[in-house]
């Protein structure tokens, strides 16, 4: 899959602004808060929408003149569910099978298996209504795989779901991504989600591509160092000056907590926190926890756009 | 009390922020009181009337003059119109086809020897035949055409002919056909007409509303795959419905169709059963091609209820076109309703054959192929 600097205009407002990815066989996340153009983009892509400007190839087809063909070669879960809750598990993916045409022999067996992947072949025939926000989600994830497509497109897949059932549904994209080998784009706002599913990630923020790379690469972009959150119970302009000066702290930040809250970011956490304390002790300060953790993809994101995910 | 007031503030605030929903409370009633009005409100004018002609002397011709300038003036002399509308047609049987396919409301038949009758005395007979299966216009042509005749008799008596001689024999060409049978077919067509509203291409506006659409979307089904698949369910719901209705009415009101009474005819059902079908076909294109346009499901579902009152009143479900103003005719000449419901009464009181409503299948024909492509070029495969 490759885009062309595709782009997408609603009047003034651009939602995808010239745009270029590149998308191997791989499980590839896009990453962005809500409105930063993921959306839009998977819409493009699974030619739904229509770009304003630039194009795309998806699974070796152009994604307007050869919609058709796109559209047969890809499966698509979108951000809403789009079961008919009238009918049973069974009923709804059978329809999906014929909408793509698949003789009726084949379509059975796959479905079949396709339900026991999930776990929903003792509850195939009760209608969808009945079900859990999981297994409501589990269906429509198997049922985007009923045709075998190449590439398969979720958007934001455990939206509005409970942690358990969240897990779960991880775990059955995992599972499908190592079974079958197809292609998986996820968009998602969940960090977690992104930094264990995806092999590679693109950090969408204003219809741009702002950051790109493994989960790993991306969090070495950022320093290669880790974060350093203190909280004090006492505080002056001369520790923070101090901070700022010091050689293992890359740069420092003021969290959303409060007055006293303080992001920052060093370069070896196991030297920088001695380092640290010595510097407030010495400058009249006092801290009143202080903790060292690994960077996670926020604090990326934090980085590059300058605002963090989670707001 | 205080909380009363805010429930209530919340509510009108909430109607006047929906123009549409206001005026649509208002335009079904007012397009009831105008077309339902008019339409009752109006004598049977310029009904088409057959006249054949075999004898011209000059009663006959002094017949024909009266019944030219026959008036209807039922509102107390004002609106007073020409009441029939006379057609010279050669020979009877030319009539009697007429009048079975419902081009005209009677045929009055002048014998050859009307005019030679009279002059030498002798007895004559002058046949008047009714279309009775239009209860409501048989009603009112025959008594003016026997005034219309008997006046011209009794100018003859003055000069000296006995009227005795001239014997006026209204003859009814069908079985006599109650209001309610009248009425029937307009309900089936709008029963269709319901599940064309409710059940046709507004699941599709339905589900873009919900966002249920993008499923079908990203699957490689055709824009006139979607249509086409959505036009056939909305023809099965409704001919369910157009169906049971039918032998509901048929069981329960004692309506009696020639197609099933007195025994059931093979051809009589199908012809039916194909009319009920265009008509569907026809009814769900047009309002598919409507919805698959429209933006919102609320807006969607207040304009199809004029629509729907404008299209049945104008028909003839439940009056005979001949009784509406020249404008509400004008609308019923274009509505597909108009047609459905002329072949079904032919079909279900008259024995009609292909031939009879071979006019009405050409406009069904023709209206139905241009709503389903328009439903089709309208659909827009895309969010």
């Amino acid at each position: 899959m490759q885009t062309f600097g595709i782009t997408k205009k609603f009047g003034d407002f651009t939602a995808v602004d010239h745009l270029d990815l590149e998308v191997k066989h791989e499980v590839f996340g896009l990453l962005g808060p809500n409105g930063a153009g993921k959306t839009t983009l998977q819409r493009m892509l699974v030619t739904v929408l229509s770009p304003t400007e630039g194009s795309a190839i998806v699974a070796g087809a152009d994604i307007v003149r050869e919609a058709d063909r796109v559209r047969e070669l890809i499966g698509v879960v979108t951000q809403a569910s789009t079961l008919d809750i009238e009918l049973s598990a069974l009923e709804n993916m059978n329809l999906y099978g014929m909408y793509y045409g698949i003789p009726r022999k084949q379509r059975q067996e796959r479905i079949n298996e396709l339900l026991k992947v999930v776990e929903l072949a003792d509850r195939a025939k009760i209608p969808v209504s009945g079900y859990s926000g999981g297994m409501k989600r589990r269906l429509e994830i198997v049922r985007a795989l009923v045709h075998e497509p190449e590439v398969l497109f979720l958007d934001e897949p455990t939206t509005g779901l409970d942690p358990q059932a969240r897990a779960a549904v991880l775990e059955y994209i995992k599972r499908i991504h190592e079974e079958h080998g197809i292609t998986l784009v996820i968009t998602t706002h969940y960090l977690d989600e992104a930094e264990n599913l995806c092999d590679r990630l693109a950090i969408v923020d204003h219809g741009r591509i702002v950051a790109l790379g493994t989960p790993a690469d991306l969090k070495r972009e950022v320093s290669g160092g880790d974060i350093v959150e203190a909280d004090f119970s006492a505080l002056n302009d001369n520790v923070l000056k101090a901070l700022e000066k010091s050689d293992s702290v890359l740069k420092i930040k003021r969290r959303d907590g409060g007055p006293f809250e303080f992001t920052i970011l060093v370069k070896n956490g196991a030297e920088a926190v001695p380092k640290i304390v010595g510097l407030v002790d010495s400058n009249g300060g006092k801290l009143r926890t202080i903790t060292l953790r690994e960077l996670t993809l926020d604090d990326v994101f934090l980085n590059v756009t300058g605002r963090s995910l989670r707001e | 009390m205080k909380g009363a007031l805010a429930v209530c503030w919340r509510d009108v605030l909430k109607f006047a922020r929906q123009p549409i929903v206001m005026v649509s409370t208002i335009i079904g009633p007012f397009l009831t009181l105008v077309l339902l009005g008019s339409a009752f409100g109006g004598a049977i004018t310029l009904a088409p009337i057959a006249i054949v002609r075999e004898s011209y002397g000059p009663y006959s011709s002094s017949l024909i003059e009266t019944l030219r300038n026959e008036q209807s003036c039922q509102l107390g002399g004002i609106n007073c119109q020409n009441s029939f509308h006379l057609i010279d047609v050669p020979d009877m049987d030319i009539a009697q086809q007429m009048l079975h396919a419902g081009s005209v409301k009677a045929i009055v038949h002048i014998p050859r020897e009307l005019d030679d009758s009279l002059a030498a005395g002798t007895k004559v007979v002058l046949t008047v035949t009714l279309d009775n299966t239009d209860p409501l216009s048989t009603a009112a042509i025959g008594p003016e055409i026997l005034q219309a005749s008997q006046s011209v008799s009794s100018g003859i008596q003055t000069s000296g002919i006995s009227p005795s001689n001239t014997t006026i024999d209204l003859e009814y060409a069908y079985r006599n056909v109650l209001y309610i049978e009248f009425m029937a077919p307009g309900t089936f067509v709008q029963s269709i007409m319901f599940v064309s509203i409710i059940a046709g291409g507004v699941q599709l506006v339905v589900d873009k509303e919900r966002g249920i659409i993008e499923g079908y979307l990203v699957t490689p089904l055709k824009k006139h795959e979607i249509v086409i698949g959505v036009l056939l369910s909305g023809v099965i719901k409704s001919l369910f419905s157009a169906v049971a209705l039918f032998i509901l009415a048929v069981a329960l009101t004692g309506i009696r169709p020639l197609s099933l009474f007195p025994r059931p005819d093979l051809a009589g059902i199908l012809l039916t059963m194909f009319t009920l079908f265009l008509t569907a076909l026809g009814l769900i294109g047009m309002m598919t091609a409507y919805a698959v346009r429209s933006t919102s499901a609320d807006l969607y579902r207040v304009t199809c209820f004029p629509i729907n009152l404008t299209l049945y009143y104008t028909s003839g479900a439940i009056y005979p076109l001949d009784g509406m103003p020249p404008w509400m005719k004008q609308i019923s000449v274009i509505n597909p309703e108009t047609y459905a419901v002329h072949a079904l009464r032919l079909l279900m009181y008259k024995g009609a054959g292909l031939g009879d409503i071979a006019g009405d299948f050409i406009f069904l024909s023709a209206f139905t192929m241009l709503m389903v492509a328009l439903a089709i070029v309208a659909f827009r495969r895309g969010l």
